[in-house]
């Protein structure tokens, strides 16, 4: 498992890396250490040098919220097109990889088939189905690496549904997303991953090519079929999909174990869920907040600007760590600690600006309203049942959490 | 660029009063005059559902909501009243001035 979060923080950092860099002061990190803990370096850096340059990352990063908050929102200088970025070149230039005119274009077009009405509406029931179905296959087995066996699945399942590629196995979707993933990540040129990579979204345009006549005779909500309906181009169609595919697999399922595990080690905090205190979306955003399954987003800097005593110059490369300053103790009360009690709602888990999750109602839903509840009480007894370990700093979850319950 | 007069009403009862120049949202202008309860964290994309204003006084357009809007409004924190609007698609302008908006 511990692949699939090194190659996803490899890639974003291999993306972006370039020797561009601005006058911010240097903050050295230790790859191997920030990966597994990032938080004791992004306290340093908020405490000491709050936009630096980190030599090893290729980037310089914004760890305050404000600075985060205020300047993700200004695209024409932090822009997010980045047309030499190998996630442009290998899946396509999605929406995420546009800015104004062009994003807000596509983003309307993909707005019913993500948007809160087409959850309640729509996806809600399947969600609901779904992921009953996950946990009556592991039901009778007692014991399951929950990331694995059972939130895997469900996020899997849930994009099948929402990309409207239903005739995809949700391993096979699994599979799509970890190969673009990695393949962005090979900056190195390994010709097996960049094939794999090729393979993988070959597997992703077959897939599309065979359910393209079936929604177009029967349209329905999914992000293929509202993209087919609103006339969008091949190219752009199967970039947002690719898009979908890689952002939407990982992010729930390091949320859906994430949280578990939280529950499971904060049994105080679990407790106010049970007596109905606070509600599972509390726990969400809080979670979210806490242990943001999206650290960073990286930006291209367009013109000369400054943020504070840092200067930038055209083609610097900025990581927006949005884990970091979910942890600003200007901000929140107790940065470091889980805690429903204390607002969260200044949180930027989802993003600060146009490039705001658009999955986000969605991820909400299928976590809150389905998966955390129906996890505790279908898998009734459930405890930790052997070592976890989380990892990442662009994307960070649990690698492994072997639970127990009573079969 | 001229300007118009807007008013909000916080939930303490108190209010705020200033001018926006025309072409401005009023997410923006809220942001930017430090008006409790309005984050606009999506910056206006109509994603976040983050900035829910009511509409006290105003004209009968700018009690309305587009499509997209109306369906955002469902997930706004805070009751959602008939003549809620997400303030980032207010945009401020001559029929505009005058407006007061109540913050859920």
């Amino acid at each position: 498992m511990s692949t699939y979060l090194l190659h996803a923080d490899k890639r974003l950092a291999a993306e972006e890396k370039q020797t561009f860099m601005s006058n911010a002061p240097t903050y050295e990190i230790d790859l191997k250490a920030f990966w597994r803990d990032p938080y004791p370096d992004l306290k340093a850096m908020r405490e000491t040098a709050p936009i630096a340059y980190v030599p090893q990352l290729g980037a310089t990063l914004l760890t305050k919220r404000d600075d985060i908050f205020v300047n993700e929102k200004l695209i024409e200088y932090f822009s997010s097109d980045q047309p030499e970025g190998l996630m442009t070149v290998l899946m396509g230039q999605n929406l995420m990889r546009k800015d104004g005119a062009a994003h807000m274009a596509e983003r309307k077009v993909i707005f019913p088939a993500v948007s809160p009405k087409a959850v309640k509406t729509v996806w809600n029931a399947k969600f609901e189905e779904l992921t009953k179905e996950v946990l009556q296959r592991v039901k009778p087995s007692g014991r399951a690496d929950m990331v694995r066996d059972i939130a895997m699945p469900i996020s899997g399942e849930a994009l099948k549904a929402i990309t409207g590629l239903t005739n995809m196995k949700w391993q096979e979707m699994d599979r799509v997303s970890q190969g673009m993933i990695d393949g962005c990540a090979n900056y190195a040129g390994d010709p097996d991953v960049e094939a794999r990579c090729h393979d993988c979204t070959a597997s992703i345009d077959r897939h599309i090519d065979e359910m393209v006549p079936i929604l177009s005779e029967t349209p329905d909500m999914s992000l293929l079929s509202v993209q087919l309906q609103a006339g969008l181009s091949p190219e752009q169609y199967r970039a947002n999909v690719k898009l979908a595919i890689s952002g939407g697999q990982n992010e729930p399922r390091d949320v859906i174990a994430g949280l578990i595990w939280t529950m499971l080690t904060h049994p105080d905090q679990y407790d106010l869920i049970k007596s109905g205190q606070f509600t599972w979306l509390n726990a969400f955003e809080e979670y979210s907040r806490w242990m943001s399954p999206v650290g960073m987003s990286p930006r291209r800097m367009t013109q000369t600007y400054a943020v504070n005593d840092v200067t930038f110059d055209p083609d610097d490369r900025v990581f927006l760590m949005f884990g970091s300053g979910n942890r600003d103790a200007d901000i929140f009360e107790k940065p470091d600690e889980f805690d429903m009690n204390q607002d969260c709602s200044a949180s930027i888990a989802f993003g600060a600006g146009p490039h705001f999750c658009a999955g986000a109602w969605a991820a909400r839903s299928l976590i809150a309203d389905f998966a955390m509840p129906l996890i505790f009480s279908e898998l009734t007894g459930l405890h930790i049942d052997g070592p976890v370990e989380f990892g990442g700093w662009a994307f960070r979850g649990p690698l492994a959490l072997p639970v127990a319950w009573d079969a | 660029m001229p300007a118009i007069s807007v008013t909000w009403v916080l939930p303490d009862g108190n209010s705020r009063t200033a001018d926006v120049q025309e072409g401005h949202n009023l997410m923006e202008a809220a942001v930017s005059n430090g008006i409790a309860g309005i984050s606009g964290d999506c910056g206006g994309a109509l994603a976040c559902a983050t900035c829910h204003v009511a509409v006290l006084e105003g004209s009968e357009s700018a009690k309305t909501c587009g499509e997209m809007e109306d369906d955002m409004l469902d997930m706004v924190d805070g009751e959602r009243s008939e003549t809620s609007r997400l303030s980032c698609q207010l945009i401020a302008s001559s029929d505009l001035d005058g407006i007061v908006l109540r913050i859920p």
